[in-house]
């Protein structure tokens, strides 16, 4: 016989798809003004701005304690890890991820699974950071998201069928995608599923790619570092930065890293989509002198071309693994087009979204020990003596000396999205307080194996509470008030125009604080820890909110001494809807 | 009451058919399955149904290997056959595939090894173009346990580096047909063992001519075994070099293969082949 190799190619294959009657097709308008609908959610962020912020006021301050849950379902299975994900709401039918790179359709009236398709992952895949996935984006009959085995899948909405898959990059090079796709709209290409790639920890280079919604074929790629080529329609474009070693030595730019393992958030005022780029292989500083563009780094991205219209580094030459894929929440204030990052870095930024201009940076935690303050022209000020030291100066070579600093490599803030009022005008950020024993070692690359270079080990600085929600003014960087939470926060914020914030606890506990200072006005046990981010919206004529329960993520597997004091919380998969008695609504 | 037109075409059944009164309603099944008229019913909805021994499943007496149980499915008896779909009225998933010939281009003809869960009535259905489903089939005595048992491809570290390899042969028979047998490495997953290793298996492929003019088209499902083993007759083009075979998966993985019809081909260009 023959022996005939059949090849997962997708080319040149017809696929009909069928005709959804009862769900009317997301239109790009749709997700452009999501903001400023309140009957759905259909993109990452409630609005691609990414403010969290939805003009409901049916729960208010007053009522928001009568809220129950109007529907509970389970994820099941034996699958029960780190639930992230922001749920989708279209004509009522939710889309939620979940672990394991699983989706769900459910029934928003009654909780009941329409469809559930589980993706096939191959035992080898390498995630660094759990089996979390952070949602899904839609848009015309399909839902799209990103998998363990770093593929897109787009499935049909109505059925849960597979309408295409591809392939982002090699899982057994350490890539993978856990971020929800960004959809934005364009003028040479139509709407664009816009993507990065995780694999940080394992030498991979971070890129964002514009793939055509409908097919997934690939239209133009951009390279977050230095040196790296980008392509449009099928053929180079044009490189990442000025020339390839301008801020990288030697041949260290090929493995550079800046994951984009965050996704992206798009602005319709200024046309640009921004990507933050994660931290630079290897983690020892001291073998790659230079700011090492653009890791840890903001990027603006003209979604047209995939060309940088503009960048910020938060923290150059990173030593301290301060990934730079915070989300930017574009905001206006005093007559400006600004945007916000709060960084892992412990630095709460405000920048020009039209030029990448620096304005101010504030500190949102309450010690920063590896810089003294952001200068005047958007730099940090280093404090030498706590960048872990080089190894090669140290006694045996081995080992470059420890120095304990602040923020943890897991940040002041880490992948949580923070919400913007527009009502308030403040900044709702899911913080963290802790620091590190960080050390340098020797390390060479090697694929699909993790390209740290450092060990390291977490340490809160408080002994009552690690975790902290701010609330800051973004113009003065005034931290008005604060809700204080024994374990590290992980789960995303929401807040709404009746002056309320909505975030769960690892604890648990789904609560409700005023916006104004902080009180307490609602809390609700779900039973496992919550890490996802909360969405709210109106059916039929009633306000809803949601949120998915399931402790996991990165703190239970790389929180050092803090992963004992959550070691006591108990997975699960819960998806939790909550609304307000009809008889109480009315009163 | 569930109502079937039952019609018997050979003289035995209709013997049978009178010795029980020979009254309309459900003619009782050949093999007395407990399921049979709900799996009829959601099968065929209400469309006319025979039993007909010209429809014939060959399993063997034998069952060695639940998860791997060759079986024959063969309507060529019949004329003008639109459809072919084979049922397992006693596995948890009862369908287990539908061939479909295209513009008579494919015999209604198809052999392939199944997953048993537990000994279960195997049939097959033929749907001629009057309008009237033939069915035919055979009781497989097994051993359980074919469909709920991960696939081996879970002990195997990778298989994503094998997944889609096919092998596949063509012959050319004497009434000028080709005998087409394809293997394709696939872990077939049932979604149903313990390990919760979720459902994975190609659901579709499309045989095509040369010219890529369409032969027929097979639809699978989960009690498919691992690793697909498949033979079928077609009728492509009488100077074909070769016939392709385009698959999917239910993750939307997409395969392609090309079966070389050796005696179409030039010994110069490929003089390897033949001696492989």
């Amino acid at each position: 016989m023959k022996g005939l190799k059949w090849l997962a190619t997708a080319s040149a294959f017809a696929l009909t798809v069928c005709a959804v009657p009862a769900l009317a097709d997301v239109k790009i308008e749709d997700i452009v003004n999501d903001a400023a609908t309140t009957n759905d959610v259909v993109s990452n962020g409630l609005g691609p701005q990414g403010q969290r912020y939805s003009t409901l006021e049916a729960i208010n301050k007053d009522n928001v304690a009568n809220l129950v849950p109007a529907w509970a379902m389970s994820l099941g299975g034996e699958k029960m890890r780190g639930q992230e994900t922001q749920p989708l709401v279209r004509d009522g039918v939710m889309y939620i991820t979940g672990s394991y790179s699983r989706m769900w359709a459910i029934d928003v009236k009654t909780g009941h699974e329409i469809w559930q398709y589980d993706h096939r992952l191959p035992e080898g895949i390498l995630p660094c950071c759990d089996v979390i996935n952070r949602g899904a984006a839609i848009y015309g009959d399909k839902v799209i998201f990103g998998t363990l085995d770093a593929k897109l899948v787009a499935l049909n909405a109505k059925t849960g069928k597979v309408v295409w898959t591809k392939e982002i990059d090699d899982f057994k090079a350490g890539y993978s995608y856990t971020a929800a796709p960004l959809i934005v709209p364009t003028k040479a290409h139509g709407p664009l599923l816009l993507t990065g790639v995780s694999g940080g920890e394992f030498g991979v280079v971070g890129r964002v790619e514009g793939r055509k919604v409908d097919t997934g074929e690939l239209v133009w790629s951009r390279p977050t570092i230095e040196g790296h080529m980008g392509t449009l329609n099928g053929k180079p474009s044009t490189m990442t930065g000025d020339k390839v070693n301008a801020t990288w030595p030697g041949d260290l730019w090929k493995t550079g890293g800046g994951a984009t393992w965050l996704g992206g958030t798009y602005d319709p005022d200024t046309g640009l989509a921004f990507f933050g780029a994660g931290n630079p292989g290897p983690w020892n500083s001291h073998m790659r002198p230079g700011d090492n563009k653009w890791s840890c780094a903001r990027i603006a991205i003209d979604p047209e071309d995939g060309s940088i219209k503009w960048g910020y580094q938060t923290t150059p030459n990173d030593g301290w693994d301060f990934d730079g894929v915070n989300e930017v929440v574009s905001f206006d204030a005093d007559g400006k087009k600004l945007a916000a990052t709060a960084d892992r870095n412990g630095f709460f930024y405000v920048l020009d979204r039209t030029n990448g201009a620096f304005q101010a940076a504030y500190p949102f935690v309450s010690k920063i020990t590896w810089a003294k303050e952001i200068g005047k022209d958007g730099r940090p000020v280093y404090v030498d003596d706590n960048r872990p030291g080089d190894p090669k100066a140290g006694k045996d070579g081995k080992k470059g000396a420890t120095v304990f600093a602040v923020p943890s490599f897991l940040g002041g803030k880490n992948w949580m999205p923070m919400a913007y009022s527009q009502q308030t005008k403040l900044f709702y950020v899911p913080s963290n307080e802790w620091g590190m024993d960080i050390w340098n070692e020797p390390v060479a690359y090697k694929k699909g194996a993790a390209y740290l270079g450092a060990g390291f080990t977490i340490k809160p600085i408080f002994d009552d509470h690690i975790g902290s929600l701010k609330a800051i003014d973004p113009l003065t960087g005034k931290i008005v008030w604060e809700a204080k939470n024994k374990a590290p926060l992980w789960g995303g914020v929401l807040t709404t125009a009746s002056g309320l914030v909505f975030y769960g606890t690892p604890e648990g506990e789904f609560k409700a604080l005023d916006a104004t200072n902080g009180k307490e006005l609602f809390s609700f046990n779900t039973g496992s820890g919550i890490v996802g981010s909360p969405i709210t919206w109106e059916q039929d004529g009633e306000q809803m909110v949601s949120i998915v329960s399931g402790w996991g993520g990165a703190v239970p597997l790389w929180g050092g001494e803090v992963a004992k004091t959550v070691a006591n919380l108990n997975q699960g998969g819960m998806v939790w809807t909550f609304k307000l008695p009809k008889k109480m609504a009315a009163n | 009451m569930i109502k079937f037109a039952i019609r018997f075409t050979t003289a035995a059944a209709l013997l049978t058919a009178m010795a029980a009164g020979a009254h309309a309603g459900p003619v009782s099944d050949p093999l007395n399955s407990p399921v049979w008229n709900d799996l009829a019913k959601k099968t065929f909805g209400d469309a006319e149904i025979v039993f007909d021994d010209r429809v014939k499943v060959i399993v063997p007496d034998v069952v060695e290997n639940q998860a791997q149980v060759p079986v024959s499915a063969d309507a060529r008896a019949l004329p003008n056959v639109e459809r072919l779909v084979v049922l397992t009225d006693l596995n948890p998933i009862q369908h287990v595939l539908t061939l479909t010939p295209v513009a008579a281009k494919a015999d209604a003809f198809v052999s392939f090894r199944l997953k048993v869960e537990q000994g279960t009535p195997v049939r097959a259905a033929a749907l001629t173009s009057d309008g009237v489903w033939h069915v035919g089939g055979v009781f497989l005595e097994a051993a359980g346990g074919g469909c709920s048992s991960p696939a081996m491809a879970r002990g195997d570290s990778d298989w994503t580096t094998t997944v889609g390899n096919a092998q596949g042969k063509l012959w050319r028979n004497a009434d000028g047909t080709a005998r087409l047998r394809l293997r394709v490495r696939h872990p077939m997953d049932t979604g149903l063992a313990k390990d919760n290793t979720p459902a994975f298996f190609i659901e579709k492929l499309d045989v095509k001519g040369a010219g890529g003019e369409p032969l027929a088209t097979i639809e699978l499902f989960e009690p498919v075994s691992e690793d697909p083993t498949l033979t079928l007759s077609v009728k492509p083009q009488a100077t074909d070099a070769s016939v392709s075979v385009d698959g999917r998966d239910n993750n939307g993985n997409i395969y392609r293969s090309v079966v070389p019809a050796s005696w179409n081909q030039s010994a110069l260009a490929a003089p390897r082949a033949a001696t492989r």
